[in-house]
């Protein structure tokens, strides 16, 4: 969840006095500033954790939730490792 | 059918012109839709004429000043007379869609280009059919959603308006917001701060999405020349396009429900550029281009001569 807070940060060069704020409240703040910034965001955490996020999990509620946005990584780092692993036994 | 709020004042009268005017746009004329052939409809178009003369003024000077040389100038009284019965058509035929029985009777005379679809669709990463605001694409839309090309569209939110009078504000501004949602289909308001993950999930499933690259400019915008004049685009899709790696391909929709014409056009040689400007320096002229010569191919279907 740190990691994912510390994307935010960086991918959006938000102030460090914002980085303090919740990472709810961070994201709302940067919603209703710059909707595009939110992309922004998602391109930065697909390329921090080498997943890409499937298209009904790209929703502004879903992302909001930290821990179901953790989770949800978690869980296609895992997919995708599992994957790979099948694909060099297949091999 | 519409008043600016400084003529009618911060107290609207209880009744205005327009309020008659939409009263019957949404009850009488849209039963007699349901019912009547379109033959029959049409022709109701030319009662437009009754107040439309300043709007074609209007029409003819901004064509006359667009300076566009692809627009010859001797045809510019003609291509405003052909504008308003254009806007009349669209009015009628978006009756003729307000009722569910209506896929039935659109009718397409002509798909040009779809291999260009095809193509952008194979690459797996969704397609953005540009357009600009033509008098036919609602409906078109609404016939390629039917034939199996389910199309998202980029809009501004509805809002009630400030024509209204004060009993019109109350109960013709809903109904008109109500009859408006049902035919404009599946959409997104640029003004939700979860459109672009809606537009860019549509892309990544591999969908359609429509924008509008002559819609109202949003936030941040670039400014460039376009129809002899200095225009504000919104940058956005230069953003989503950048971000998703979605293909771009230019559609124009013409004609009317009982025959339209849809042509795509070859897709847009994206210039990828890592940069967020550099990608909007790169790509920005080729997207205005297209869209500057789809108006001067049909200057009397292009919605916003009156509003430019």
């Amino acid at each position: 969840m740190v990691r994912i807070r510390k994307v935010l940060v960086e991918s959006l060069q938000l102030d460090v006095g914002d980085a303090e704020m919740p990472y709810e409240q961070m994201l709302e703040e940067v919603a209703t500033l710059d909707s595009i910034a939110i992309l922004e965001f998602v391109a930065a955490v697909e390329k921090e954790f080498g997943i890409k996020m499937e298209p009904g999990n790209l929703d502004f509620d879903f992302l909001r939730d930290l821990s179901v946005l953790a989770a949800y990584i978690e869980q296609r780092i895992e997919a995708g490792s599992a994957s790979e692993a099948e694909g060099i036994a297949g091999d | 059918m519409a008043a600016s709020e400084s003529e009618l004042g911060s107290h609207p009268p209880i009744v205005t012109v327009d309020d008659f005017l939409w009263f019957l746009y949404l009850y009488p004329l849209r039963v007699l839709a349901a019912i009547a052939p379109r033959r029959l409809l049409y022709p109701i178009s030319r009662l437009s004429r009754l107040r439309a003369r300043k709007r074609s003024e209007v029409v003819a000077r901004r064509v006359l000043n667009a300076e566009c040389t692809g627009i010859p100038k001797d045809q510019i009284s003609r291509i405003a007379a052909a504008f308003l019965a254009n806007s009349a058509i669209r009015m009628l035929d978006d009756l003729v869609v307000s009722w569910p029985s209506s896929l039935r009777r659109l009718r397409c005379s002509e798909i040009r280009g779809l291999e260009h679809l095809e193509q952008a669709r194979s690459a797996g990463n969704g397609v953005i059919l540009l357009t600009v605001h033509f008098c036919a694409t609602r409906i078109a839309k609404q016939y390629l959603s039917s034939v199996g090309y389910p199309i998202l569209t980029v809009r501004d939110e509805l809002r009630v308006g400030d024509w209204w009078g004060r009993l019109g504000r109350r109960m013709l501004a809903p109904r008109r917001i109500k009859f408006l949602n049902a035919i404009i289909g599946e959409c997104v308001y640029v003004q939700d701060r979860g459109c672009v993950l809606k537009i860019v999930g549509r892309l990544r499933a591999g969908g359609l999405v429509n924008i509008h690259f002559d819609g109202k400019a949003g936030a941040k915008t670039v400014p460039w020349p376009f129809l002899g004049t200095r225009r504000k685009f919104s940058t956005g899709i230069f953003d989503i396009v950048r971000l998703s790696g979605c293909a771009v391909v230019p559609m124009v929709c013409l004609g009317r429900s009982s025959g339209l014409r849809i042509h795509f056009g070859p897709m847009l040689d994206i210039v990828r550029k890592p940069g967020r400007d550099e990608f909007i320096e790169a790509n920005l002229p080729a997207f205005v281009e297209t869209i500057e010569q789809q108006i001067v191919n049909h200057p009397e279907e292009w919605e916003q001569w009156i509003s430019i």
